[in-house]
């Protein structure tokens, strides 16, 4: 059976997510109340037997090394498996230089030295479940160079706007990997996945790096597609790609829906996450939630309605939470009423009795602020 | 981490056959409590806390379940270097014939090699079935200061119940003169909470001399406590102010379940200073319908909420369909009350699953209705 080790890879430059991204790498954003978004791609690694896992940082290490930790919580065999993370120090100097080639090309020892035959390479910023067994099997099958993963959508003109796009031709041949400039809502959206062998891998980081030291992986890669033969597969199910604001609030708000989060959640495939030992939420007399999803140790006395509640989140009486993604340890006081926003870790709104914005676009309130 | 030279063993080898059907298959210790527990994670969640690194569980009775789950110590962080949760079952020895455990005391006789190999100067001796949250790094500090042979922790009871304990009688300085197993006219109302500090030298010899011992039964509070009293040994009470529940009937786990949903309940499952640690379960946080209608309950991970649920516990992967009633009433883990079914003054076993417009307990029953088998649904 052939045998793969995995990369998480970090967003380029091009992705900012407003607000969140300040504070640490889209890696670690709270997802949907217990999650972080790194939890899918390495569970999906873990579930595919893959566990030799590299998660690459490129900025703001702090909160997705904490979350990470020994990756025991990911059921990775603790002898035979691995976490390792890649940090690069590239943008000291510049940010340009900042890239994933420059982090993979200065992580090289590392790289070389696995025993493992094939790479596989997914995002810490795209939500999905994926078998990475199967996709591997795939790639071997076709005897192509490289295996690229994407997702057909009929909504490109407005959402994935940030992402690449697969052009490809009916044989599933890629012809060019382009960005999505939304001129047209049926596309292929290229989840930045990548099969293929080791060597071909280290070939193309080092020819990257020659050709220019603000290259990335998915450049380097279209810039291939006449000279290999590199194919696309399509990826069925949930996708998430959370590479703005308004994706990361829609992207919550989307799994309150049972159906939905059916299509991404299923007993065969668990999401792995580190557990915070927190007690089960209390719901006290007044307490009147509809229709939303509410993490452990929270205590709630208001209303809730299609809003997604963090760990250890307070509630108060009178309050109204109505479309909402709260992030762990927040608290929403007395009589506050707040409507289409993102409230940041830790963050109180205590003072602001009305905190409201239009639905299509939400607000942000900072981590660890008073309102 | 630093030691503190104490060893704790956990007696987890009781039935609990008063809570009937529940513990059919599994041990006392190890039944569901507060929606994301078992009763042992109270105990060695505190040792963990407590700064205590060896652990030693006694169990005997259904102990597969019981053994698995506790042998796994980095649930409580017990996995450092030097550090582990161990699971002691009854063993055959080479000098001595198979034995079940005979007795609370006979249960650490028969694992004295197995403290040895540690050395402690103290022994903790817990029971594996109490709720409670106690820092037994304090009781230490209390043994060590008044230079005790042995501490006891008691718990003030009302005096009207004081019959229903081992009773404690101190002088004015906490010392223990006398103790009462079950007293009918008490004379203190310190009840011993059966958890016991020991020298661990002094303890060994008197273990040595028990197990010879015919006439003995082999257990802490009717053998080894008034054995030491008679040779005038230091016998200390300290006294712990907080919950402690020992839940021994089904209507003392349901009510134990029911004190978690007062606003200020004495437990605080939410402190961060003393969290209670227990396996980690994969699932998705709690979900909650659009007509579902929640007052005072207590939810945790994986539950799916469609119905209304009042005054309630709901413990993992617990399930309640569009319509139906869940009202005074404890959910254990992975139930499913299906759609239109209702459900009052009930407490429902792992996994059952109530059929569809069912009605299980009423709402003017005396004790609460044990609910561990299938109910059908109606048409």
């Amino acid at each position: 059976m052939a045998k793969a080790f995995g990369i998480v890879n970090a967003s380029g430059k091009h992705i900012w997510v407003e607000g969140l991204e300040t504070y640490r790498t889209i890696g670690a954003f709270s997802f949907l109340g217990r999650y972080r978004v790194v939890d899918f791609p390495i569970s999906n690694f873990s579930n595919s037997d893959i566990e030799q896992i590299k998660v690459f940082v490129r900025r703001k290490p702090r909160s997705l090394v904490d979350h990470l930790g020994t990756g025991r919580h990911y059921s990775i065999n603790s002898k035979r498996g691995k976490l390792q993370v890649l940090f690069s120090e590239n943008s000291a100097d510049n940010d340009i230089y900042n890239t994933d080639i420059a982090a993979f090309h200065e992580n090289m020892e590392c790289i070389e030295r696995m025993h493992e035959q094939y790479v596989i390479i997914t995002p810490n910023y795209m939500v999905f479940a994926q078998n990475f067994d199967t996709l591997l099997q795939a790639h071997v099958d076709s005897e192509a160079d490289i295996t690229l993963l994407y997702h057909t959508v009929d909504n490109a003109k407005e959402a994935f706007l940030n992402c690449d796009l697969l052009n490809l031709n009916k044989q599933k041949g890629v012809l060019s990997i382009e960005k999505n400039r939304g001129t047209a809502k049926n596309r292929n959206i290229f989840m930045d996945t990548y099969v293929m062998k080791k060597e071909l891998f280290i070939e193309l980081v080092k020819k990257a790096k020659k050709i220019s030291s603000m290259y990335t992986l998915a450049q380097i890669v279209s810039k291939e597609c006449e000279e290999l033969d590199i194919r696309g597969v399509a990826h069925r199910g949930y996708l998430a790609s959370i590479t703005d604001f308004k994706s990361y609030y829609d992207a919550n708000l989307s799994l309150i829906d049972s159906k939905t989060a059916a299509s991404l959640f299923n007993e065969e495939w668990p999401i792995y996450t580190r557990t915070n030992n927190s007690s089960p939420t209390q719901y006290f007399e007044d307490a009147n939630v509809k229709y939303s999803v509410v993490s452990n140790g929270c205590l709630i006395e208001g209303t809730l309605e299609n809003s997604v509640i963090g760990r250890g989140c307070v509630i108060k009486k009178g309050a109204v939470v109505k479309n909402s993604v709260i992030l762990p340890g927040a608290l929403i006081g007395e009589d506050v009423h707040i409507e289409n926003q993102v409230v940041d870790k830790r963050a109180k709104i205590i003072h602001a009795k009305e905190v409201i914005s239009p639905s299509e676009k939400p607000g942000y309130v900072r981590r660890e602020d008073t309102l | 981490m630093k030691q503190n030279n104490m060893v704790a063993m956990i007696l987890a080898g009781g039935r609990g056959s008063r809570l009937h059907d529940l513990t059919n298959k599994v041990a006392k210790p190890a039944v569901s409590y507060g929606g994301k527990y078992r009763i042992v994670d109270f105990p060695l969640s505190n040792c963990a806390n407590s700064g205590i690194d060896v652990v030693g569980v006694l169990t005997q009775y259904e102990s597969v379940l019981l053994n698995s789950y506790v042998a796994a110590g980095r649930r409580w962080g017990l996995d450092a270097k030097g550090s582990g949760v161990y699971v002691l079952p009854p063993r055959e020895k080479a000098d001595a014939n198979l034995d079940v455990y005979r007795g609370t005391a006979d249960a650490i006789s028969q694992n004295i090699d197995f403290i040895d190999t540690y050395s402690p100067e103290y022994l903790l001796v817990l029971s594996g079935d109490h709720i409670y949250k106690m820092n037994y790094s304090k009781m230490l500090d209390y043994h060590k200061e008044q230079g005790a042979d042995a501490t006891i922790a008691v718990i003030e009871v009302p005096m009207r119940e004081a019959s229903r304990f081992g009773i404690m009688n101190t002088n004015e300085d906490g010392s223990i003169y006398e103790f009462e197993e079950k007293p009918e006219h008490p004379k203190s109302n310190l009840a011993s909470m059966g958890i016991y500090i020991f020298d661990w030298k002094q303890l060994r010899k008197l273990l040595v001399a028990d197990m010879k011992d015919s006439e003995s039964s082999h257990d802490f509070g009717k053998d080894i406590i008034p054995t030491l009293l008679n040779d005038g040994k230091k016998l200390f009470a300290y006294k712990y102010k907080g919950y402690w529940k020992d839940v021994g009937t089904i209507d003392s786990l349901w009510e134990a379940n029911m004190d978690l949903l007062d606003k200020k309940n004495e437990l605080d499952l939410s402190d961060p200073t003393w969290k209670i640690y227990t396996e980690d379960v994969t699932t998705l946080p709690h979900y909650v319908g659009a007509d579902a209608d929640i007052k005072r309950a207590f939810i945790t991970q994986g539950c799916v909420i469609e119905g209304e649920v009042k005054n309630s516990v709901l413990f993992t992967g617990a399930k309640v369909g569009a319509g139906a009633k869940v009202i005074d009433s404890v959910l254990m883990p992975g139930v499913e009350v299906e759609a239109g079914a209702k459900v009052t003054r009930a407490l429902v076993a792992d996994g059952v699953r109530i059929g569809e417009n069912a009605v299980v307990g009423s709402a003017d029953s005396e004790h609460i209705e044990l609910v561990a088998k299938r109910v059908k649904g109606v048409e």
